[in-house]
């Protein structure tokens, strides 16, 4: 019979059921006569169901960026994973330019086997479709050759990459779907999209991670409509320490006065009310702000932003300098 | 049984055909792995920027060394082995220099970063109620009190849900080994949280 000791020294290998069979057939006979290790037990089980409350699942936002910068590191990295170098990966080196140590013979098959894909290609470009028909290497617009290989028949293979529409629909709830919206409010060329984008977003701004990318564009977004957007948006938890801080930001570097406005109205909105009915507790909370304020009265020109800072100012009874 | 022979043979075609230099098999290849990858860096590392660093590395040396993967072992055997391996040097290197705390500077003095990122399994869970702060801090000790080695077996184990078999050849070592590296970080724990249950 095992001692109390020893078995419960045993019960976390016993729930992650790496006891061998006699030692599990020891600890499961004394369990059975021992209230007490018993509940030592249970006590373990909850400590393993702690423990899972404890782990982070990485937000899609990290793991989408995570990927798009693997993409771009493989795609530099380009010729891949083949370590053979034979005959048609010294030959695709040529054609592509890239340094070889073979000399300039290379360079003369590679020109040959360039008429030779010419050749086979305008054989091939019935069966293709119009857009490749007349198309070049060099020249390959919105299609883009991947890789060139000899084919099973003979001929030549040549993958192709073709920028082309793909419709997906989805509730909001799809994880896939949220990527995508994650990924199009950071657009980098298309504000249209953000915009309506964020409008999206907006209606799920109560996930941290939806969150997250509101106070990204509205720190980082050039175009005020989609800031103003993002703001709209980030306006019910204007309570949560890193909107406030965002929008303090705002205040204090956004070069639009409209901007400015709007986070003045947000960050002191109940003010006057709290003021009168907490006093203290109000002033407490708001001293960040009111420092923001007096801060932002030492540099704004705008007379209309400076006006409502003032106001604000008045209305807690704070000066309108730093302390 | 059929379903993973099923599933063993695809990935199967999938690492020949990315070892043929296919694009897209490489990155269905990631996609099947990268979320619990990037799960186990965050995890161990406590830091995103070092997780997103071991995510990057463990992959392009994937990428790069596809061709001289022989299936010796699992697909899942040898990259893990790549990760670990990569979280153990991160790990150790903080250890060297005590940086292992993922803790920064509020305004309401230190707080942990990483509580800013959504915990996996709290939401919809009956024991949530049960759990307070206070344990959850007191796990967080616990853990960053750990070896490198106990710690990265009890990730392994508890939170990837890994059997002793598999992780001691991912590490490198032997089922006991890594058995007995369990044992010593779940009675670590045990003494450490044992006021708590």
């Amino acid at each position: 019979m095992n001692s109390c000791e020893k078995v419960r020294t045993q019960l976390a290998m016993l729930l992650y059921g790496e006891l061998s069979f006699d030692e599990e057939e020891a600890v499961d006979r004394h369990l059975e006569g021992c209230a007490e290790c018993r509940t030592a037990l249970e006590q373990q089980r909850q400590l393993h169901l702690a423990f899972d409350q404890v782990e982070v699942e990485p937000p899609a936002s990290l793991l989408w960026e995570s990927r798009q910068r693997l993409q771009q590191q493989v795609a530099e990295e380009r010729p891949p994973i083949s370590s053979r170098r034979g005959w048609w990966d010294q030959l695709i080196d040529s054609l592509t330019l890239r340094p070889s140590g073979n000399g300039g013979w290379l360079k003369t098959a590679g020109a040959l086997a360039l008429l030779t894909i010419g050749f086979v290609g305008a054989r091939m470009a019935p069966n293709l479709g119009p857009q490749i028909s007349g198309m070049s290497l060099a020249d390959a617009g919105a299609q883009r050759v991947r890789s060139v290989g000899p084919a099973a028949n003979g001929g030549i293979q040549i993958v192709l990459d073709e920028t082309r529409q793909r419709v997906v629909s989805g509730q909001l709830d799809d994880q896939n779907i949220q990527v995508l919206l994650l990924s199009a409010a950071k657009d980098p060329f298309d504000p249209g999209l953000r915009y309506e984008t964020v409008g999206i977003l907006n209606d799920r701004a109560q996930t941290s991670e939806v969150r997250d990318t509101l106070i990204y564009a509205l720190e980082h977004d050039e175009n005020a409509g989609v800031r103003l957007k993002a703001m709209d948006g980030l306006r019910p938890f204007v309570t949560q320490p890193e909107v406030r801080k965002a929008l303090t930001g705002v205040l204090l570097s956004d070069g639009n006065p409209g901007m400015r406005t709007q986070a003045i109205d947000l960050l002191t909105q109940g003010l006057g009310e709290s003021t009168n009915s907490l006093p203290g507790k109000a002033l407490d909370l708001d001293r960040d702000i009111i420092g923001t304020l007096q801060e932002l009265m030492n540099s704004e020109n705008n007379a209309y932003v400076r006006q409502r800072g003032q106001r604000v100012l008045q209305l807690v009874n704070a000066s309108a300098e730093t302390y | 049984m059929a379903q993973t022979a099923g599933i063993q043979a695809e990935e199967k075609a999938l690492i020949r055909a990315a070892q043929e230099g296919d694009q897209d098999a490489f990155g269905q290849l990631v996609r099947a792995y990268d979320k619990s990858v990037l799960r186990l860096a965050m995890n161990l590392l406590r830091s995103p920027e070092d997780a997103q660093d071991v995510y990057q590395e463990a992959f392009l040396r994937v990428y790069r060394n596809l061709n001289s993967f022989r299936f010796d072992c699992s697909f899942h055997t040898w990259l893990y082995r790549i990760v670990t391996n990569l979280c153990l040097d991160h790990m150790r290197k903080r250890k060297v220099r005590r940086e292992g705390s993922s803790q920064i500077e509020g305004s309401d003095g230190p707080v942990d970063r990483m509580d800013t990122f959504q915990e996996s399994r709290a939401d919809g869970d009956p024991q949530r109620s049960l759990f307070s702060g206070e344990l959850r801090q007191g796990i967080k000790k616990a853990l960053s009190e750990l070896t490198v080695r106990e710690r990265m077996v009890f990730e392994l184990r508890h939170y990837q849900g890994m059997k002793l078999r598999d992780i001691g050849e991912t590490l490198g070592t032997t089922e006991e080994a890594a058995k007995n590296c369990l044992f010593r970080a779940t009675q670590k724990m045990r003494v450490a949280l044992g006021d708590f249950v």
